[in-house]
């Protein structure tokens, strides 16, 4: 028994390796997929201040919107889905609901709707769902997914009918929501207008910039995930290592020091200073990638370090991780992936999830 | 999963109850039971008390589930400390005190009476010592049975942090335990006095693994299991679980009163 004890919950981390010139490279889509993310960090080493272009892309990352208490079926009637669905991405995600308790929605820019509820919702709501891979021995939760752009969903239809149905009359749903909208043409002011019936309330993504002096900085070799040779660090010890340093957690192995016995990696090299820059909020995978792209130009002209790391937290009561793959909460929620972009425009990137979750894509 | 639940908070006076049941929210517990215990191990003839009404508590304002939006929920618990059967008439399902509680559980100290508990009582939880050496053995065979009746076992954390000797009476106990049931119809739940004695649901599903449960069934025992307690307790207010009774709006009668009572019209195809 003493066996069992010792194992810790179930979590997995996926490292893979690539190039940015290279074609198939599928960075942009691992962004772009991965659709309600809190937290970006971005580490540089050997350098004081944030570089311009990144410095601009920070100051305008576009506002989000919390709106309480809207009853769902507004995000699926129809005067929604021609206002907002097809005219730009639409991302909603609900606020302060916690994935493994109560009950969740999510609304994807695809236009997918996906509701994650209990046992007891699902028997009341009367919607076709599925029941949850994380569940023990009878199931507890059922995830429902409807695609509202798809041609079956034509308002007017029977399975329009039967949700409006549904949600507006047999088992009214009610969310706080966190809503950003990304138009495809310049039409911003839409939102706040389309719910001003709520109490809505815009807010910017929090950024912090800090620099960090004298820290010691793993080195690396973008072709060796693994390393194989005594020179470098590997890809797992590098993750741990950017968990210390994004979370400012002292990595000298004090003897005084109860908190933390953690030690740099070997081998190392001690940088004189490193500009981290954290960014909160409710943030777009549009954002993102062009802070990682921003992040590739930065090493175009010559610079000392040879790596820079751009981390990207999702929500911990996130209904969704990658694209659709339903996301548990088991005693954390963590969905995060990390780019770490070298000077030869090779890139490392790593995808860790937590116990209740599907292996990343 | 469901939410999480404390299905154990010892019913203390009022201005104390409403500081546990303050913390519970705020770590996170959506519903909490408060607890009335009737010890009949050595009195034989004692009144069960009236449960408390929880609308007397926090004047209506229930503190809100840290998290969440929604307050915390409240339910009435009542525990029956006995050593023989023939002790107390109060475990039937026709007693009048015992219907005003919304969960019934049995605290047995012999095992004449762990084993007609598991077998006939109608109760919904089955308290398990933890403060001594179980004085007698779980058969299977009984445990089985409660299994198959839906009752659950309960387990109590807070012995354990109050003294180190019934830290390892609490896992013998409960190791013992689960070598009967196989991890299924446990619960685990606070019992405590104070509020500094309440702990987190997480911590709680990880003690649970020192229990002996899997990941999963030790989370469960925190809050799918305590859901299913509950619905049991309010399966016996009605018939087979499928019928069941409101009490009528007085409001309603008197409208209904006030309209003439008018006959059938004879057009009425009969």
């Amino acid at each position: 028994m003493w066996e069992t004890l010792k194992k810790c919950p179930r979590h997995l981390l996926v490292c893979e390796k690539s190039s940015f010139k290279s074609t198939n490279s599928r960075h942009s889509i691992h962004v772009q997929q991965h659709y309600f993310n809190y937290r970006v960090s971005v580490l540089i080493p050997e350098c004081s201040a944030l570089p311009q272009k990144i410095d601009s892309i920070i100051k305008d990352l576009g506002s989000y919107h919390l709106v309480k208490d809207v009853p769902l079926h507004k995000l699926v009637c129809e005067e929604f889905i021609t206002t907002f669905l097809s005219k730009g991405s639409f991302y909603a995600l609900s606020y302060s609901t916690r994935i493994d308790q109560d009950n969740a929605a999510a609304l994807l820019p695809t236009g997918k709707l996906i509701i994650s509820v209990d046992k007891d919702t699902y028997e009341e709501l009367g919607l076709e769902g599925q029941s949850s891979r994380y569940s023990h021995k009878t199931p507890m939760r059922y995830v429902i997914s409807m695609d509202l752009t798809a041609s079956s969903f034509a308002p007017g239809g029977n399975r329009y009918k039967r949700v409006m149905w549904a949600l507006a009359e047999k088992k009214p749903l009610k969310f706080d929501f966190l809503m950003a909208w990304n138009p495809s043409d310049d039409r911003r002011a839409n939102l706040i207008s389309y719910f001003s019936a709520y109490q809505l309330k815009e807010y910017q993504p929090s950024v912090a910039i800090k620099t960090l002096k004298d820290i010691e900085c793993p080195v690396l070799q973008s072709s060796d995930l693994r390393a194989t040779s005594a020179e470098s660090c590997d890809a797992q010890e590098f993750f741990d290592w950017q968990g210390v340093v994004f979370n400012e957690i002292e990595s000298e192995n004090d003897s005084g020091n109860f908190l933390s016995t953690y030690c740099c990696p070997d081998p190392n090299i001690v940088v004189d200073q490193a500009t981290l820059c954290t960014i909160t909020g409710f943030i777009l995978p549009e954002k993102i990638h062009l802070l990682l792209e921003s992040l590739c130009h930065y090493f175009t002209e010559p610079k000392l370090t040879p790596w820079a790391v751009l981390a990207v937290h999702g929500f911990a009561d996130s209904p969704v991780t990658w694209r659709e793959d339903e996301h548990g909460f088991h005693k954390g929620g963590e969905n995060l992936y990390s780019f770490v972009v070298f000077r030869n425009h090779d890139y490392w990137l790593q995808m860790a999830v937590g116990a209740n979750d599907g292996c990343p894509p | 999963m469901a939410v999480f639940m404390d299905l154990s908070i010892q019913s203390v006076e009022k201005k104390k109850l409403e500081s546990i049941i303050e913390t519970a929210a705020h770590l996170g517990y959506s519903a909490v039971a408060v607890n009335h215990v009737a010890n009949f191990e050595k009195e034989t003839k004692k009144e069960i008390a009236k449960p408390l009404c929880h609308e007397e508590l926090f004047e209506g304002a229930l503190p809100i589930v840290q998290g969440t939006t929604k307050p915390v929920k409240i339910v009435t618990r009542l525990t029956i400390v006995a050593s023989d059967p023939s002790h107390c008439t109060e475990m039937r399902t026709t007693s009048q005190r015992t219907k005003l509680y919304d969960v019934v559980s049995v605290f047995p100290k012999t095992e004449k009476l762990f084993h007609t508990a598991c077998l006939n009582l109608d109760v919904d939880l089955i308290c398990i010592n933890v403060t001594e050496k179980q004085p007698f053995y779980f058969k299977r065979a009984a445990v089985n049975a409660a299994i198959s009746r839906g009752i659950y076992f309960e387990l109590v954390y807070t012995p354990a942090i109050r003294d180190s000797t019934m830290r390892r009476y609490t896992i013998s106990n409960a190791l013992a335990l689960m070598q009967s049931c196989k991890g299924k119809n446990i619960i685990i739940s606070s019992g405590a006095e104070k509020p500094l004695e309440l702990r987190g649901p997480y911590d709680i599903a990880n003690l649970g693994l020192l229990f002996g449960l899997s990941e999963a069934g030790a989370k469960a025992a925190v809050s799918t299991n305590c859901r299913a307690v509950i619905l049991h307790g309010a399966t016996r207010k009605t018939a087979f679980g499928v019928i069941y009774t409101m009490p009528r709006d007085e409001q309603e009668d008197k409208r209904e009163a006030t309209a003439p009572a008018s006959k059938r019209s004879r057009t009425e195809a009969v």
